[in-house]
């Protein structure tokens, strides 16, 4: 028995730059890094997650890993193919689904669509009908395949998006956003399906932005802000390395002007975020562990309304919301 | 084989959803029967008779495939992109340039739709009868012609992968090559400079024989020309979209985002 | 003054917006060259046909072409609001409705001059058709006549583009009409009866004629009738269409059938 050691996806200081320009006449070129060297490996029969907020690049290292964007700098490869000189080895092994409603032929029905992509990724003619017949009921759209596509809400399109990248068996499968714009119980049963396919051997490569979806799916997660791998581990893991030290949550309305950098600069105090939640503000502080932040952080909002004020244990999305802010 | 059904299958789902747009179907019928109205008009003004009405009646049936083609095929993969589906086709473990036969074959078939529909209107209105002597020889140069034309207008849809304005310039040839390709006009009344471009055009020699099995002479030289034309357009097209696909990867122009 | 800023700034603005054209790429392509093409088109299918009269091609091609901004652009401005998602910001603002709309006719007008003038003067030069200097202002006149009134009609096209999506489709229509029923390649009077009556209400169709007069040596005050009717039915589509306006937007709002997806 030969035992694979070599991992599915191969990620080596993969980078890109965008350059875009602008004016006709005087042209001014402005270069935006929006991945600027990340590594990691994925191994077969692994469910990997790429989790980071929006513009931190991870729809651009997906896009390069399915050869629809030339890296600036890097390799990758993907099933032992590299991504820039075996592009055609990799297109024919990799399924690609992204996220929201476009994709999809709006005028053709649902099967018209599977039907168009079978002869595309070059599914045989024998086996297409069979196989097509297989995802409409693996994606519970059997019953519904006959009917156009713009007539689709938006998580039976993007059922068929998933469909549609399982056509052709592909051995690694990467789905970038795939539950943006879901209800939650489409996003349940979206999740249910590819814990699916990943018992059944299929590599799945993930984004996302939701904490939870990573947290749930993954057996590992990459934290991925402003173009670098921030943390790369277990969900477990991750939630370890911040668990210790509390979080305080104070409810303000109206936080005055400078206060967040004087709560910033006490010494016990990590990091400070503010977020608006209806009428109010909540400040979030991530205290030093072993130390109670709350008095001088209150004796900070003196003269402010506040409601509720309570202190906490860190939860994965605060691991998150740390290493980003970090980055 | 497999070429043959992917090309097949792919242009006949293409067809059913042009067919159900008002743009690429109801548009591509009725704009060049515009065309034709006034063409038509202009001959009887003219007081044309016989082979030279007859000639018209082709030439101005045959513009509808041509616009049909040049009209939407610089737009189409601008709404492949808009839809995100063309980085779907890029994707697709097969010849970029073979996947855009089956998208521009479908436009010209609509354009032969138009074809009929112009002749009909012809007939109709203007009281043009059309007394084909080789029925067979103008059904295949007619085929022919959809298939060239479908392979020139593949060129232009490679050409817009890089060039998001390139629709504009597709819009914009429609009536040269009208001119050019004597759908109407006599290539040998045109400028001598133009009539090397004349040459290396597949409808010119589609429209030749179309005209040519209409009025009894053998079309097959014509068709030949048209059809080693139209082949060398789908070699180039190979070459030109690797690189353009290529550099449409390096300069991300595939998505809209 | 309020209303003066709607008109010249918010009509300017949205011409960029919405009508994102001014890209040389689609520019010298769409207004320049296609206008060019069509008159060298006609010229040559006219001689092929027996009617070798370069100068009544060059004139009907070159002048039916400033219909292609007045009507697709002003066509857009209801589509191109609708497919950015601003269309029911547009309804619900409190901008005078007539101020807005004509606003938005003003670059399109000249949008329109401009292209039909370039077509002009390039094609006279390349068929050598002799159009004397004299002639040159009355013909500016017509012209713009011509651009004021096919402008009305766009104006008509987009209150009806509240309800139609398809405007490109209808545009594209309206200007295939134009040029059968406008005189542009085959003179009114040469047409059956019932065609002449429609011509008679399309825009283009008299300040063609007028064209066609002045460069034949005519004097602006013996046209001046032809242009005022060329005016007045630019002034009848205007005014059709910021009534259509109105009326569906008061249907929309007590229906909700305002189609803003």
């Amino acid at each position: 028995m030969v035992r694979v050691t070599e991992p599915v996806i191969e990620v080596d200081g993969l980078a890109r730059t965008f350059r875009s320009r602008k004016g006709l006449i005087r042209r001014s070129s402005k270069e935006i890094e929006a991945v600027r060297g990340v590594s990691f490996a994925v191994e077969r029969g692994e469910l990997f997650g790429l989790l980071g907020p929006n513009g931190a690049g991870k729809t651009t290292t997906i896009k390069m890993l399915i050869t629809l964007l030339l890296p600036t700098g890097g390799r990758a490869r993907v099933l032992g193919h590299d991504v820039v000189a075996q592009a055609h080895a990799v297109r024919r092994k990799v399924g690609y689904v992204f996220g929201g409603d476009r994709g999809l032929y709006e005028r053709l029905s649902g099967l018209d669509n599977l039907r168009y992509f079978a002869e595309l990724y070059g599914v045989p003619a024998r086996e297409s009908k069979q196989r097509v017949g297989e995802l409409l009921e693996l994606v519970g759209l059997a019953g519904r395949e006959k009917e156009r596509v713009e007539g689709y809400s938006r998580g039976m399109r993007q059922r068929l998006h998933i469909a549609r990248g399982l056509l052709h068996r592909p051995e690694v499968l990467f789905l970038d956003e795939p539950s943006i714009g879901i209800d939650p119980v489409g996003a349940r049963e979206l999740r249910a399906t590819v814990r699916n396919l990943v018992e059944t051997g299929t590599t799945v490569l993930l984004t996302t932005h939701y904490m939870f979806e990573a947290d749930e799916l993954c057996d590992r997660i990459a934290v991925i802000a402003r173009g670098r791998i921030v943390a790369l581990d277990t969900p477990s893991e991750l939630k370890q390395k911040v668990t210790t030290g509390t979080v305080l949550e104070i409810d303000v309305f109206g936080v005055p002007d400078g206060v967040v950098e004087k709560v910033r600069a006490e010494p016990d105090v990590l990091s400070v975020s503010v977020d608006v939640q209806g009428q109010a503000e909540v400040l979030t502080v991530h205290a030093r562990p072993g130390t109670d932040v709350t008095q001088a952080v209150m004796g900070h909002l003196d003269g402010s309304r506040f409601g509720r004020v309570i202190t906490r244990q860190p939860t994965l999305e605060d691991a998150y919301i740390e290493l980003v802010n970090a980055a | 084989m497999r070429t043959l059904r992917l090309v097949g299958v792919a242009w006949w789902l293409q067809l059913k959803m042009r067919s159900r747009s008002a743009f690429d179907g109801l548009l591509s019928l009725l704009y060049p029967g515009f065309f034709a109205t006034t063409i038509f008009m202009m001959f009887k003004q003219g007081d044309a008779a016989g082979p030279a009405l007859l000639s018209a009646a082709v030439g101005s049936s045959a513009m509808g495939i041509w616009s049909a083609v040049s009209t939407t095929a610089a737009f189409a993969l601008q709404m492949e992109r808009r839809q995100g589906t063309l980085e779907l086709l890029v994707l697709a473990p097969q010849p970029f340039a073979l996947l855009l036969v089956p998208l521009t074959l479908s436009m010209a078939t609509i354009g032969a739709y138009s074809m009929i529909a112009t002749l009909l209107w012809g007939r109709l209105a203007f009281g043009i009868h059309l007394t084909i002597a080789d029925p067979l020889g103008f059904l295949v140069a007619v085929v022919v012609t959809v298939f060239a034309i479908g392979m020139l207008g593949m060129l232009i849809a490679i050409s817009s992968i890089r060039y998001r304005f390139a629709w504009a310039l597709g819009s914009a040839i429609e009536m040269p090559v009208w001119l050019i390709c004597g759908f109407l006009v006599a290539v040998s009344d045109l400028p001598a400079w133009v009539r090397p471009l004349s040459a290396v055009l597949s409808p010119t020699w589609g429209v030749a024989a179309m005209r040519a099995a209409a009025n009894g002479q053998s079309p097959w030289a014509d068709l030949g020309w048209c059809v080693l034309t139209a082949a060398s357009y789908g070699l180039v097209a190979m070459f030109v979209s690797r690189w353009m696909v290529h550099s449409a990867r390096a300069h991300a122009t595939l998505a809209l985002s | 003054m309020n209303s003066l800023r709607i008109f010249f700034i918010g009509g300017l603005t949205s011409y960029r917006a919405l009508f994102h054209w001014l890209s040389p790429w689609i520019l010298v392509p769409t207004f320049l060259l296609t206008p060019l093409f069509q008159i060298f088109l006609f010229v040559y299918i006219g001689r092929t046909a027996g009617i070798s009269d370069d100068r009544f091609f060059l004139i009907g091609n070159a002048v039916v072409n400033a219909a292609v901004p007045c009507l697709f652009a002003m066509g857009n401005t209801i589509g191109g609001e609708r497919n950015t998602g601003t269309l029911p910001l547009l309804i619900a603002s409190p901008a005078k409705r007539v101020p807005l709309f004509l606003g938005r006719a003003l670059p399109v007008i000249v949008n329109g001059f401009l292209v039909a003038v370039f077509a002009l003067i390039t094609g006279s030069l390349l068929l050598r058709v002799d159009i004397p200097p004299a002639t040159w202002g009355g013909i500016a006149v017509a012209i713009a006549a011509c651009s004021i009134s096919c402008t009305g009609l766009g104006l008509l096209g987009a209150a009806v583009a509240l309800r139609v999506r398809e405007t490109a489709v209808m545009s594209n229509i309206v200007l295939g009409i134009l040029i059968v029923f406008a005189g542009v390649n085959v003179p009114v009077g040469a047409m059956p009866g019932w065609m002449q009556v429609v011509a008679g209400w399309l825009p283009m169709t008299h300040g063609i004629r007028a064209t066609h007069d002045l460069a034949a040596g005519a004097a602006l005050t013996d046209v001046a009738g032809t242009l005022l009717a060329e005016l007045g039915l630019g002034a009848l589509y205007a005014g059709l269409g910021l009534a259509l306006l109105r009326w569906f937007e008061y249907e929309s709002r007590a229906r909700a059938t305002l189609d803003t997806a």
